[in-house]
């Protein structure tokens, strides 16, 4: 506290507290040999991964590849989970309605794919503006941190709560509504807001985009001000600057954030059920409907099939923005 | 005062945009809660809609009165203390792999997307599968043992990649110049990185706190015999849905505001302390 | 009631042995590195622990019964999903499991419940034979689908008897019958078929159930009604059947017809009560919740009859010994009276309805059973007053609604057809 007290920083995480004046110049540098060993630093983590997550992930993926449908006491293994999921009964059967037709669960997954990309590029829309109010025009850290924890504080209301919280607010009596025709914009309470894709979409803006602000906050909050200002003094204009600058610096936040949205979406199946009432299904939702009827194989199918997708999803934002790099 | 030049007027309008900009996130994100925390104080007749039935403490009381299903009370004391353990483990175990990872070292990519993984794997078949591992072994499930351990896999990438963040574009030149000044690691780590890095702990530490305190998919098989809060709430969904709910909501919202506000008094007074 | 489970082929002993062997693949490598990570508790095996629904597990009735029985019982309320999964795969994690005879399907070939012995029951013949035979009164229907008195009786090893035997899987508890809810405001007219859930004037206002094995019964009925389609059973139906039945409900859906699917009970009062819908598939004692806060509703009764699903009390196969003995007293306990009196003010029916005489108010056996007007103001379980004097219970009395069930809540040969269809449906 005190080093910071001395000198108080403009950028909140890992800015040096002076930086020298050859800073822009420094460019990349090679890595030192120092630090801990690797091997004690992960090897806790990865003993409780492979406890906690690796060997029941190993057994999900016996259990999508059981076959339950042959004699009972016989230990046997299928792939027709994986046939059912991709291809439609009927599909190589001219007669059929399903012909050549792509599988519910590969539409599903597609339509829930679609809904997660509309929301992520809505969240970063409004959430970018925030994180960089947050970050270059707050001054202090301590309003900065202030002013970010209020953004958390919904978050920490039980997610039940909050998605259940959305029906007095949307709902034909809710508060909206009695806005609206109190303003006389409409003259009797709409429809449309809730349990539609309007208040979905809403609601999942609302639920999720604290968690792009956060990493986007702290990757812009990071660049320096010397950098700004020698910018500013070789005559970049404010918008170069955005472009040439921060954006690029505020990058991998922006990948983190993008990463952390993405994969919550594609496994959501509460909200839909209470704020779009149910009216549309995703790959979760599938999930949890197989799941209740005790077909885990096919669960499992549908959840190794998501996490495939998922893995790919944050791949491809990997190799867009290496978050890696270091100086 | 320096004058109010072009420029300086410029700054401030784009200053005052972006904090009316703010207000009206904070109303996008606060909205729901406000029809929450009105409702919270429904008449004993009211329930979790508008119109009000009038107006009392009614479903504030029930909070602290025992519930007729479940255990409220005990629910949330249980998932306070488990998303504190998570709390601490996720920020220790984020730091700690973040650091190694400023490093290329063998198996890093495996490492990295065995992490990634815990982000990914749908929470009700992890749940199934480590249930079914310890039936086997004859361990009993419980929230403060199989249950951390699943909530761990799941706030860890996130505290993981917000510690990645942290370190990336990080200047170790200082770090250096202390090693040259003949400081051991620990040293180094203890004046040097710690400080400069330790808004990024708590910020994963948080994320461990949130995700932990709601998690439910994860929990539905491995909390044992005593329910979790989400497990909780989720159990009274099968009766009618009280404002009590909304009596909980508003309450921990108060709380967390005033965990800000504190924040606030306690950053102040030491900043003055040690000015 | 809400109820999901699967069919025999998948539940079976393969399903018990495939799990295993999951465990011992994955297990046996974790068990090395579990066994000093986790202190291994014993539990004492003292306590009854029951899971199920906050129907019926519930503070004051676990609380009375150990009360009254001087040992500890613990309740443990779960959502459906939560519950289900744990009563089947985690049976050393309780010794009472309040089920439903609609998931037996699943529950009886994975042998994860013991055979009870009636022998120990002591007022078994006073249970009534809506669970024996099928028929409440000698005029009764038996109703398609999973009848409790289809699942009940086994021999000793468990597994099914063809009619009456000396074991049962369940102990018959509370049940009850759903229709349909509606706001007569709103509906302007009397609900009396399920046809209604169909009809042009609702359009936009109608709410189904969302778990697809008890909101296709419902569509069915109202397809029924209106004069569509028979069925040959709804209670089990062929994939031809489904496909037509999911064809009609795509086309509703296209044609805006439903409002929301809601999946608990809290969403269907909302629905009602936030004016949202004008009627919905709906359980009955969400009409007293909606009443309760001051939104008219009406609980119909269909003229083709009753959707009913039936709760019971199954022992694990873990419970033996003084734990064992435990588990038929505090079954015999809820026999006895109180806790069906108790879950009787929700508006649930109780299998030994002369008990439960004793420990109601005539007014409140009046009102909850026999359909007559209640004499006096009536409370719920917790004393807050939710019926008016002179209030009539929709439906008639316990034996009327008994002996017009049309269907009862049950798991389908093509239960996984069903699903996917229903995947479908709701994504068209």
């Amino acid at each position: 506290m005190s080093d910071r007290a001395r000198h108080p920083p403009r950028g909140l995480i890992g800015a040096a507290p002076a930086p020298p004046d050859d800073f822009v110049a420094a460019g990349p540098e090679l890595r030192r040999e120092g630090g801990f060993p690797v091997g004690w630093l992960i090897a806790p983590a990865t003993l409780w991964l492979l406890i906690f997550l690796v060997l029941p992930l190993l057994s999900i993926v016996v259990f999508s590849l059981w076959n339950t449908r042959e004699a009972a006491e016989e230990l046997g293994f299928t792939l027709q989970y994986y046939g059912e999921y991709f291809i439609a009964e009927g599909f190589f059967d001219s007669t059929s309605r399903n012909f050549l037709s792509t599988s519910i669960f590969i539409k599903t997954l597609g339509s829930t794919l679609y809904f997660t990309l509309v929301v992520m590029a809505l969240c970063l829309l409004v959430g970018y503006p925030i994180a960089y109010f947050l970050a270059m025009q707050v001054g202090s850290f301590k309003w900065q941190m202030a002013l970010f924890l209020l953004c958390m504080v919904p978050f920490w209301t039980s997610y039940l709560i909050r998605a259940v919280a959305w029906l007095p607010m949307l709902g034909r009596r809710g508060l909206l509504n009695k806005m609206l025709v109190g303003l006389g914009i409409v003259d009797k309470p709409v429809g449309v807001l809730l349990y539609s894709e309007f208040g979905y979409t809403t609601a999942l803006v609302q639920l999720y985009v604290v968690l792009c602000i956060g990493p986007i906050f702290f990757s812009l909050a990071k660049i320096d001000n010397a950098i700004l200002e020698a910018a500013r003094d070789m005559g970049a204009t404010p918008f170069q600057i955005f472009r040439e600058i921060i954006v690029p610096l505020s990058l991998p936040g922006v990948a983190i954030g993008m990463i952390f949205i993405f994969v919550m979406l594609m496994g959501e199946f509460a909200t839909a059920v209470v704020v779009y009432g149910g009216k549309t299904s995703t790959t979760g939702t599938v999930i949890l409907n197989y799941y209740a009827i005790a077909n885990y194989p096919f669960a499992a199918v549908n959840a190794l099939v998501l996490m495939l997708a998922m893995m790919i999803g944050v791949v491809i934002i990997l190799k867009l923005v290496d978050i890696r790099k270091e100086l | 005062m320096a004058r109010w030049t072009p420029e300086r007027r410029r700054k401030a309008a784009i200053k005052g945009g972006f904090g009316v900009y703010y207000a009206i996130f904070l109303v996008f994100v606060y909205g729901p809660m406000i029809a929450m925390f009105i409702l919270s104080f429904q008449g004993r007749r009211g329930g979790t809609s508008f119109p009000m039935r009038g107006v009392s403490l009614y479903w504030w009381e029930k909070l602290i009165q025992p519930s007729t299903v479940g255990d409220l009370q005990g629910a949330m004391l249980r998932s306070l203390i488990l998303a504190l353990i998570v709390m601490v483990i996720t920020a220790l175990f984020s730091t700690m792999l973040a650091m190694a990872f400023r490093k290329r070292f063998w198996g890093s990519g495996v490492l990295f997307y065995t992490v990634m993984a815990g982000l990914m794997v749908p929470g009700i078949l992890l749940s199934l599968g480590l249930a079914t591992m310890l039936q086997t072994i004859g361990i009993p499930p419980a929230w403060w043992s199989s249950a951390l351990g699943v909530h761990v896999v799941w706030t860890l990438p996130f505290g993981f990649l917000v510690m990645m963040a942290v370190f990336n574009r990080f200047d170790s030149r200082l770090e250096e110049a202390a090693r040259d000044m003949g400081a051991d690691e620990w040293t180094v780590f203890k004046e040097v990185t710690f400080p400069l890095i330790l808004p990024g702990i708590v910020a994963a530490g948080l994320f461990g706190f949130t995700l932990s305190y709601d998690e439910f998919a994860r929990t539905t098989l491995l909390a044992g015999e005593y329910n979790t809060l989400p497990l909780d709430i989720n159990a009274s969904m099968t009766q009618r849905v009280r404002p009590t709910l909304f009596a909980l909501g508003t309450a921990s919202t108060i709380f967390s505001l005033l965990m800000i506000g504190l924040f606030l008094v306690i950053y102040t007074i030491l900043y003055r302390r040690s000015r | 009631m809400s109820k999901r489970g699967a069919k025999t082929e998948r539940g079976g002993k393969g399903g018990l042995s495939r799990r295993q062997f999951v465990g011992t693949g994955a297990g046996a490598v974790a068990a090395g590195a579990l066994a000093g990570g986790f202190p291994a508790i014993v539990q004492a095996a003292d306590p009854v622990r029951s899971i199920g629904l906050g129907v019926s597990v519930i503070n004051e009735i676990q609380g009375q019964a150990a009360k009254d029985l001087g040992f500890p019982v613990r309740g443990q309320a779960l959502g459906y999903g939560a519950m289900f999964g744990k009563m089947l795969n985690q049976n050393e994690q309780y010794e009472i499991a309040e089920g439903y005879f609609n998931d037996m399907d699943v529950f009886q070939p994975a042998k994860v419940w013991q055979p009870i012995d009636t022998k120990r029951i002591k007022e078994w013949d006073k249970v009534t034979n809506l669970c024996k035979t099928g028929k409440l009164t000698p005029d009764s229907r038996e109703g398609q689908g999973d009848a409790p008195f289809r699942h009940l009786w086994l021999d000793e090893n468990g597994d099914r008897a063809n009619g009456p035997s000396r074991y049962v899987s369940m102990v018959p508890g509370w049940h009850n019958a759903d229709s349909i809810g509606y706001n007569p405001e709103e509906t302007g007219r009397k609900i009396e078929s399920w046809a209604e859930l169909f009809s042009e004037d609702f359009k936009g206002r109608v709410a189904l159930l969302n778990i697809p094995q008890i909101g296709t019964m419902d569509a069915a009925l109202a397809v029924e009604g209106m004069g569509l389609f028979t069925f040959k059973d709804k209670g089990n139906m062929t994939r031809p059947e489904i496909d037509f039945l999911i064809d009609f409900l795509i086309t509703k859906k296209k044609e805006g017809h439903f409002r929301a699917f809601w999946e608990t009970f809290g969403q269907s009062v909302n629905l009602m009560v936030n004016g949202e819908v004008a009627l919905e598939s709906m359980w009955s004692p969400a009409v007293t919740a909606i009443k309760a806060e001051g939104v008219p509703c009406v609980y119909a009764f269909p003229k083709e009859g009753m959707r009913g699903w039936h709760g019971g009390l199954a022992i694990s196969a873990k419970a033996s010994g003084k734990t064992l003995d435990r588990c038929y007293d505090y079954i015999n306990w809820w026999l006895s009276g109180w806790a069906g009196a108790f879950v009787a003010r929700q508006g649930y029916y109780m299998s030994v309805p002369e008990n439960v005489k004793k420990h109601l108010e005539p007014a409140e056996w009046d009102f909850w059973y026999d359909g007559k007007p209640a004499a006096t103001e009536l409370p719920d379980p917790f004393g807050t007053i939710i019926v008016e004097k002179g209030e009539i219970r929709d439906g008639g009395s316990y034996w009327d609604r008994f002996k017009n069930i049309a269907v009862w809540n049950s798991l389908m040969d093509e239960n996984d057809y069903l699903v996917k269809r229903w995947t479908e449906f709701l994504s068209a």
